[in-house]
């Protein structure tokens, strides 16, 4: 059972875990998340978001679990436990999840930026400069990634404090009555809140990479608990600021919320925290793309710069070909169903596998 | 790819002495001497221009006249001179030569002889710093003399740990370049890398310190500068015991300072002379002005080409009415300004002090206000343009503030190309080229990026003396520790 072999100079300290998860998380779901569990459960929704996140937690841990007793990326692991054939397939399954994923991202962010600012944007050559960006930070490697990652997330934190004005105009009696839904309704809410945490599952991927990975645990249980907070604290707030039969129509709530922002020098904050948003959505793009290009290196024993381009190519074209609305709902709807299944299906299922793997070997 | 230059300058086609001091005797300031007499004869040659005259007629001559010579070890042992050497090595012989050393033979034919230093050594005084004046502090400033450059370092830091590797560069200039460090506190590994990427210098010019930074830098089609370079001795004596490395080359009045990091070329020297508050502030208006000088003008393209509803309506009353008259597209306003703005800097720097201060007044303030009247460019952007001009000039390295007004262009294009989306673009570019930026293979943007808390004592704000009680976890020293804590503690506790 042994990975991959890294290079000490190509590694990152643990504590960068931390914004390596929280920064693949926070995406374009946060954009507009909050209608997906409100259309169930209504205005316990917020109890939705916070029940995925913790749900989430525990996923965190077994994929610790996994990777510390492998002490490599999934592509060994599938290698190790399913075979060369099998573990391949299952390994280009998860890498087509990967790229599947930045092509959403992609695709989405461009569909904001459309619907918002550039109803006219060229997405052919946006999407070519951002991904010729994207291509510039992959080429300095993992650290670089890292390293974007960390600025996406401290650059853009500002836009925190915006989640403040709402709070003026918000409802909070609205919350209650607490537990109006049924548990039913708030576990389809689960299911709705779960896909905005998606991403994490990269750790897959760049877990060798991470310096003494063994300690990375908590700060990778910090990124994701950081991202818990935030999510549960603007389903809050967008639960007092709308009432639920408009949340229900509101594609972009957290993008609504920020029209309102007014300071004494600025208006229409939405353009602003929109073209923040692409530092927030580069390290999204930089590590799912580098998990689907390393991935692509690892099974075919190809460099990583030539599985690195025609991805990116191919990202480029498959996201501007999804030109209407319809396409990319089914587009994020498939990509999150999946996540969903990879998530709290095959974690758990390969956990149990390994265990009782090791368990035969051991006894043989 | 140096195959010409072995073809000329190669001193192996001269077999022995006397053809070397004929090919010598074509360049008319190469003086030779003969004297016969008691018996004994020696003749010297010598380059009158490279050679000190008083210690050449004082010791050197008066001594191989008064004393009958037989040998050539007789010069050695009576002459007073240190560092006679006698060799009969040709490249040892040319290369002495050039370097002011004077030839004397004792016979018209022999092959060997000795070599007598009497160097010239004329240098310009120490005197103030000029691109990097404090009003408290030093007044010395690093001169072109090697020898006088060291000797200011080494007296400020009269330890034995101080140690300076020599070599020489350059194939035509022969540049002696001094590496400086303080044993057992700077790295090895950095001192191996400068050291290293010296010897893998290959050039025939070395006129100047900043020609070395270009060659050894670790991303050469960065515009950012990945060294910082300083003519303040004492910036470099404070250097050093950080742990850095400084690189000194004969010719040039800056030393080189590595591994170095983005916030460093932010801080003044200044900023440790004066209180920690006042220095944190400086420091804080800095960083806004360098922001500020980057993104305003783009902004302001952006807002007017795109984003006319971010701003208040009052706000938008000032500038609709300042640009009423403006025939041309917000891009063209601030390109048509900005390169105004950088004729003036480019033809100010390349104009002699007294008419350059005349530019100044012509441009800042004929061809502003006329712009304006004759309606091409608005107040407002004219205003914007002079700050923002203005604000890359507290910049406290010179090179770096180049650099800011560069990467102002692109901002301005992306800009026009997608409004505030394209700024941040263009702004993530910026923070990846950062990250990936390396000074002599260490992180650029530390202590940001790695996040280094222990090294954020002096960085975007610098906080009290005593505080700095260790030296920067970047350059990883060989003794961490500059000083003890706890003897400059306070007591906790009210004056009684």
């Amino acid at each position: 059972m042994s990975g991959p072999i890294v290079r000490d100079q190509y590694k990152v300290s643990p504590f960068l875990v931390f914004y390596l998860v929280h920064s693949v998380q926070v995406g374009v779901g946060v954009m507009g998340f909050q209608r997906i569990s409100s259309k169930v459960a209504g205005n316990d929704a917020w109890m939705s978001v916070l029940g995925a996140g913790l749900s989430i937690h525990i996923i965190i841990y077994l994929i610790y679990k996994i990777l510390n007793k492998e002490k490599g990326d999934i592509i060994s692991l599938h290698k190790n436990l399913f075979g060369k054939w099998i573990g391949g397939l299952l390994s280009s399954i998860v890498i087509v999840y990967f790229i599947a994923m930045s092509i959403t991202v992609l695709r989405t962010y461009i569909e904001v930026i459309q619907v918002w600012m550039f109803p006219d944007l060229n997405k052919w050559l946006f999407g070519g400069v951002f991904l010729l960006l994207t291509y510039y930070c992959l080429s300095g490697g993992f650290r670089v990634v890292a390293g974007i990652s960390f600025f996406g997330v401290v650059l853009p934190f500002y836009l925190v404090l915006t989640m403040v004005f709402p709070i003026f105009y918000g409802h909070f009696q609205d919350l209650l009555p607490v537990f109006n839904h049924s548990v039913k309704e708030i576990y389809e809410g689960v299911k709705g809140a779960s896909l905005s945490y998606l991403g994490f599952t990269t750790l897959f991927m760049y877990y060798p990479f991470i310096k003494e990975p063994e300690k990375s645990h908590r700060w990778a249980q910090a990124g994701h608990l950081v991202t818990v907070v935030i999510y549960t604290l603007v389903m809050v707030v967008t639960i007092a600021y709308f009432s639920t039969d408009q949340l229900e129509n509101t594609i972009w709530a957290t993008l609504t919320t920020w029209k309102i922002a007014e300071m004494p020098f600025v208006q229409r904050f939405e353009y602003i925290g929109i073209a923040s948003w692409a530092i927030v959505i580069l390290p999204n793009l930089c590590i799912t793309v580098w998990a689907g290009g390393r991935g692509i290196r690892r099974l075919l024993k190809v460099s990583q710069k030539s599985a690195t381009i025609p991805l990116l190519i191919l990202i480029l074209i498959v996201s501007s070909v999804f030109a209407e609305r319809k396409s990319i709902d089914l587009l994020n709807e498939y990509t999150s169903k999946v996540g969903y299944y990879f998530v709290y299906v095959y974690i758990p299922m390969l956990f149990v596998v390994q265990y009782v793997k090791s368990k035969v070997v051991k006894e043989k | 790819m140096f195959r010409w230059f072995k073809k000329t300058q190669s001193p192996d086609k001269l077999k022995n002495l006397p053809e070397l001091i004929k090919n010598l005797k074509e360049s008319g300031d190469f003086f030779h001497f003969e004297s016969k007499q008691h018996g004994s004869s020696f003749f010297l040659y010598y380059f009158k221009t490279l050679v000190h005259e008083t210690p050449l007629n004082e010791h050197i001559l008066r001594f191989l006249s008064q004393e009958p010579i037989t040998s050539l070890k007789d010069i050695k042992d009576k002459v007073p001179i240190t560092g006679i050497i006698i060799t009969e090595d040709l490249k040892i012989i040319c290369e002495k030569v050039m370097t002011g050393y004077v030839i004397v033979r004792l016979n018209e034919n022999s092959v060997e002889c000795a070599l007598i230093p009497c160097q010239v050594k004329k240098a310009r005084q120490v005197s103030q710093p000029e691109v990097e004046f404090t009003v408290v502090g030093s007044k010395e400033a690093f001169v072109e003399s090697l020898d006088t450059n060291i000797h200011l370092v080494r007296k400020r830091l009269p330890v034995h740990e101080l140690k300076a590797y020599e070599l020489t560069l350059g194939k035509l200039t022969n540049t002696k370049v001094v590496v400086m460090y303080l044993e057992g506190i700077a790295n090895e590994e950095n001192v191996n890398t400068v050291k290293q990427r010296l010897e893998d210098i290959h050039v025939d010019q070395v006129v100047d310190s900043s020609v070395i930074m270009q060659l050894i830098s670790d991303n050469r089609n960065s515009p950012f500068p990945q060294l910082v370079d300083t003519e303040r001795p004492d910036r470099v004596v404070s250097v050093l015991c950080e742990g850095k490395v400084v690189i000194l080359s004969d010719g040039s009045p800056q030393a080189l300072i590595g591994p170095t990091t983005l916030v460093e070329f932010f801080s003044a020297f200044e900023d440790y002379f004066v209180n920690w508050i006042v220095a944190s502030t400086a420091r804080l208006i800095r960083f806004f002005a360098i922001l500020f000088s980057i993104l305003v003008t783009p902004v302001y393209v952006a807002t007017l080409t795109y984003h006319y509803e971010l701003i208040p309506s009052d706000l938008l009353s000032t500038l609709v009415s300042s640009r009423q008259r403006i025939p041309l597209p917000p891009i063209l306003e601030a390109l048509f300004l900005e390169l105004a703005i950088e004729l003036l800097r480019e033809a100010g720097a390349r104009l002699p002090t007294k008419v350059g201060q005349t530019m100044g007044i012509v441009g800042g303030i004929v061809i502003g206000t006329a712009s304006v009247e004759a309606g091409l460019t608005s107040n407002v952007l004219l205003i914007i343009v002079a700050l923002s001009a203005l604000a890359s000039f507290t910049t406290p390295v010179y090179r770096m503030s180049n650099t800011i007004r560069l990467t102002r262009f692109p901002f301005l294009i992306f800009a026009h190309l997608w409004g505030l989306l394209g700024i941040t673009l263009c702004f993530s570019f910026l923070i990846v080229h950062l990250l990936k930026l390396k000074s002599l293979g260490r992180p650029f943007l530390e202590p940001i990026y790695p996040l280094r808390v222990k090294d954020l004592k002096d960085a975007i704000i610098r906080l009290p003396l005593r505080f700095q009680s260790t030296r920067p976890v970047q350059l990883q020293t060989e003794d961490t520790k500059r000083f003890n804590i706890k003897i400059h503690k306070d007591k906790n506790d009210f004056h009684e």
